[in-house]
């Protein structure tokens, strides 16, 4: 499909490897339907949807497993080197972040049983405005941190890493607001925790996106940046002769 | 879906009448017939070979075989002392040039009083081989004591008799048409009734030398000549023709010098031999003045004629030996020298043996070039040493083939016999060698 | 449908990523695999046993081997991968003049030995062999007995005096190889008649007993099983607190096991040349790349 996964002499590696990348790039399109679904049905307060997306959850788990077994069988039929070896181990990890998002997105839909099915009081809509916002923004970096992937671009990757620091900022700027909620109304205390549970589970997406940008930076470039700093990372993926 | 396409294709060619297998099935048994009859044509032509050498060599076995066998006749011969040693003294010179056949011609009167003719008794005196006066002379020096007594001595026959009682002589046709006179054969039949002929074995063949009388003639002096010329052949043409070979595998340049010699190498293998006879008689015998008919001169030609060969065996030999072998050698450390001494060589010998001993064999069986250098030469006395005039083998039994006589006609089957013989040996000995020496790598 | 799209995008968004792992790394690296702009990584050590310098091996009119120079690390093992004809045996082969043996050939550039120039025409060439010993493809023992394979060589040098000591020289080696418990009550018959396996490690053993250097390996497993490759394998780690070993391989796995630096060739070539770990994992030549992940030709 790609550079990447291409040009093996022996052709059935070749579709091994697209199979695998087809594979997550299902995935992450699942986990992002998830998460867009988990905050729709929050606004529109639609318990069915919610249900549908934890539900939903069990599909992006089994193919967490199949993706699992693909690496094991190619590693073990193949042998993989140099790049695809790199490509194999991202994927490895890649999923494994991508699973995390899909319980994360799963957290939130709960969110919505929690406000609306039952006898409890309803929200204020006001406590929810922020979730919509951080949810787009966390999937606008796990959009791109897979068409990084997808695409082999370190640049995008860095864009993704990025974004993260935006995305932290915004996440505290909502607990602030969310703060003075709590300060009005005592007994909002409840929805305030469930709406901060919320939040941050969008902002573990985020986190996860930013892991999977770094994991293609070590695909392309061949060095490790998880544990580096942000210079350190734009400096590797900017080095370019 | 190309698995579909395949059992579609299979499915058309189902509906068009014939399976991949019919058309398979189809050709099978024409292929087999081909086969079969090439084989059958392969075994009629080994067949054909067989049945011509097995002709030859009854052929030659049957004329041959007789003359491992001497016709003897026993006469009574008293050593006369008047005859032979009228003054008593024993004197050695005397007594060995005495009147043997004198014996001789008294002991056949006394067997047959009745022949009175003087032209009879010269038949009679010649029923015995007048070879046998130096039998008799050799029982006399050997113990003089017998002089004055009468002993019983088997003599050889003369060779006409000797075809005679061995049945080549047909009594049947008239006295003019044959060899032997009907007195004669009176005679001889009178002898056997009284036991007194016998066929026995033919020991002289293989010891004495050439004669113009078939049943003294031997191929002693023949194979003596063929060992000293192989000798010198093989003392000259091995060395030299490995040597050659191990230059030229191992440490000769490859280069337009090193080709041009191999291509004349392989052309000299293909030159008529008789050339190497006419190079022998003018380098050899003009030009350094070495004897004529001598095994050394004979060596010396054969050596030119199988060196090629040995040549082209041995490098064949060198080359089979595997390139792995030279490079775990040098790779130790080994000198070149060390690496062919050592490894190479020692590899390579049974095929160099092998290819000598064909040569060898081939020396033994070749003739032109020996009658140029005067190998040719009618010698009785059996040689003594590679410098001394001889005839060898195969140029014996070209001479005897040469002769009217039919007792020689089947001495040179027995000639043969014992040619093929020995190179049958030789070519035994070459297959031993190879079996033997070869080793697995 | 949706697929579809991607895909398209994807081969536009291919081509970048393929130019940008090309421009990654050491900057000396160009695309194409037409232009070639010198080898990739370190080519020199700080103290190597032996040192090729711009050398280049001609068969008649065939360049071989053009301009290589790299460094052998004392006691190390360094690998030479690469495809069929690029070369790699016939580099090797320079290190102990064994080209010396085909007449065609001609070797220019320098080659040291401990800082000697071994193609410096005062050097001879049997004593240069037996510093650098070799192992060749093909388990090659003598058709002779296993003691005398061993003895062989020092034999012709001269390095023991009296049997004792000779048989103290091929029990170390046969030990140091690991065939001395499987050979020991049958040193007399014939070394043809070991196993593939163990007549490679006779090899190794008769190399050994000369005590060299270097070791010089040719693609020593290609003719064996994977056990006996296993065992070979075991034993070249094991030499090298000895030796340096230089091994040609055409399994890149067994060079990423057993070496500490792998060498890639390509066409005559030294493409590149690093720390096996990194070659294994991120190559920085395309070429390299391509031949280690199976993508060649």
């Amino acid at each position: 499909m790609n550079d990447m996964t291409d040009g093996h002499t022996v052709k059935s590696f070749n579709s091994d490897m697209n199979r695998l990348h087809q594979l997550v790039l299902r995935i992450s399109e699942l986990a992002r339907n998830q998460i867009t679904d988990a905050v729709q049905c929050l606004e529109d307060e639609d318990i069915s949807l919610a249900r549908e997306v934890i539900s939903k959850d069990q599909e992006i788990n089994a193919l967490d497993v199949k993706a699992d077994e693909e690496v094991i069988r190619i590693i073990a039929k193949r042998q993989p080197m140099a790049r695809d070896l790199r490509e194999i181990m991202t994927i490895n990890k890649i999923v494994a972040d991508i699973e995390r998002v899909g319980d994360l997105a799963r957290r939130v839909a709960r969110l919505t049983l929690h406000f609306y099915d039952g006898n409890n009081n309803p929200p204020n809509s006001h406590l929810l405005s922020d979730i919509p916002k951080i949810a787009a923004y966390a999937d606008l970096m796990l959009e791109k941190a897979v068409r990084a992937f997808d695409e082999l671009d370190p640049e995008l990757a860095l864009e993704v890493i990025k974004m993260d620091a935006d995305l932290n900022e915004e996440f505290r700027s909502s607990l602030r607001r969310l703060s003075t909620y709590l300060m009005e109304d005592a007994r909002s205390v409840g929805h305030v925790t469930d709406v901060v549970l919320g939040l941050r589970s969008l902002e573990r997406i985020g986190s996860h996106a930013k892991n999977i940008a770094r994991y293609v930076v070590f695909l392309v470039k061949g060095k490790d940046v998880r544990h580096e700093s942000l210079e350190v990372v734009s400096a590797e993926v900017l080095d370019k002769g | 879906m190309s698995c579909a396409n395949i059992v579609n294709s299979m499915n058309d060619s189902n509906t068009n009448g014939s399976t991949t297998v019919e058309k398979v099935n189809a050709s099978l048994k024409r292929r087999y017939a081909r086969e079969r009859r090439f084989r059958r044509m392969g075994l009629s032509a080994v067949m054909l070979g067989l049945a011509f050498v097995s002709l030859l060599f009854l052929s030659i076995i049957g004329n041959g075989y007789s003359a491992f066998q001497q016709t003897k006749v026993r006469l009574a011969i008293s050593f006369d002392e008047q005859l032979l040693d009228p003054s008593g003294e024993r004197n050695p010179k005397v007594l060995s040039s005495a009147d043997y056949n004198g014996l001789i011609k008294n002991a056949l009167r006394q067997a047959f009083p009745a022949v009175q003719s003087r032209q009879d008794k010269k038949e009679l005196y010649r029923l015995i081989s007048n070879g046998g006066s130096f039998r008799l002379r050799e029982m006399v020096l050997d113990d003089p004591a017998i002089i004055g007594t009468t002993r019983d001595v088997w003599l050889s026959a003369d060779d006409d008799i000797d075809m005679l009682v061995k049945g080549h002589i047909d009594r049947n046709l008239t006295e003019d048409d044959r060899r032997v006179k009907d007195s004669v054969i009176a005679w001889i039949d009178q002898l056997d009734q009284q036991g007194a002929v016998d066929l026995a074995f033919n020991a002289g063949f293989f010891t004495s030398g050439d004669s113009r009388e078939p049943e003294q003639a031997g191929i002693g002096g023949a194979i003596m000549g063929s060992i000293y010329t192989l000798l010198v052949t093989l003392v000259l043409s091995f060395p030299i023709g490995v040597a050659a070979a191990i230059y030229l595998e191992e440490f000769a340049p490859q280069n337009r010098w090193t080709d041009l010699i191999e291509v004349n190498i392989n052309n000299l293998a293909a030159v008529p031999s008789i050339v190497f006879g006419l190079l022998g008689l003018a380098v050899f015998i003009n030009f350094f003045g070495l004897p004529r008919s001598a095994p050394l001169v004979g060596g010396l030609v054969l050596t030119l004629m199988t060196l090629p060969t040995i040549i082209i065996a041995s490098r064949a030999a060198l080359k089979s030996v595997p390139p792995s072998i030279r490079e775990a050698a040098l790779g130790i450390g080994a000198s070149r020298m060390q690496m062919v001494f050592h490894h190479v060589m020692p590899l390579a010998m049974p095929g160099m043996l092998t290819g000598t001993i064909i040569g060898m064999a081939q020396a033994l069986g070749e003739s032109a070039p020996l009658l140029m250098i005067g190998m040719v030469a009618f010698i009785v006395d059996i040689p003594g040493g590679p410098l001394d005039p001889s005839t060898v083998l195969p140029v014996q039994i070209f001479l005897w083939a040469d002769s009217p006589e039919r007792a020689f006609v089947e001495r040179t089957s027995a000639a043969i016999m014992v040619l093929l013989g020995f190179l049958i040996v030789m070519n035994l000995l070459a297959v031993i060698l190879r079996k033997r020496f070869e080793r697995r790598w | 449908m949706l697929t579809e799209i991607t895909t398209l995008n994807q081969r536009e968004a291919g081509a970048m990523g393929h130019s940008a792992i090309l421009r990654d790394g050491a900057n000396k690296v160009k695309p194409g695999a037409g232009e070639f702009a010198g080898t990739v990584g370190k080519i020199t050590l700080a103290d190597p046993r032996m040192s090729a310098r711009n050398v280049d091996v001609f068969y008649g009119d065939k360049h071989a081997i053009q301009n290589v120079s790299l460094d052998i690390g004392k006691n190390e093992v360094i690998s030479m991968i690469g495809p069929s004809g690029c070369g790699k045996s016939t580099f090797l082969r320079c290190f102990n003049r064994m080209n010396d043996t085909i007449d065609s050939c001609r070797v220019t550039g320098e080659i040291t030995l401990d800082g000697q120039d071994i193609y410096d025409k005062s050097k001879d060439v049997v004593p240069l062999r037996a510093q650098v010993g070799m192992v060749f493809q093909k388990p090659n023992p003598f058709p002779k007995s296993i003691y005398d394979n061993i003895a062989y060589g020092p034999r012709i040098h001269g390095l023991a005096e009296g049997r004792d000591e000779m048989d103290e020289i091929v029990e170390s080696s046969l030990r140091r190889a690991g065939l001395w418990k499987e050979v020991k009550d049958r040193l007399d018959q014939p070394g043809t008649g070991l196993s593939g396996g163990q007549q490679q490690r006779l090899c190794i053993a008769r190399a050994i007993a000369v005590s060299p250097e270097v070791i010089l390996m040719d693609e020593p497993c290609s003719a064996l099983d994977p056990i006996a490759t296993a065992i070979i394998e075991e034993l070249i780690d094991e030499l090298r607190e000895n030796f340096t070993i230089a091994i040609v391989t055409h399994s890149m796995q067994q060079a990423a096991r057993v070496s500490q630096r792998t060498a890639y060739f390509h066409l005559g070539r030294l493409i590149e040349v690093g720390n096996t770990d990194d070659i294994f994992t991120h190559p920085r030549h395309k070429l390299t790349e391509d031949y280690i992940t199976g993508r060649f030709g």
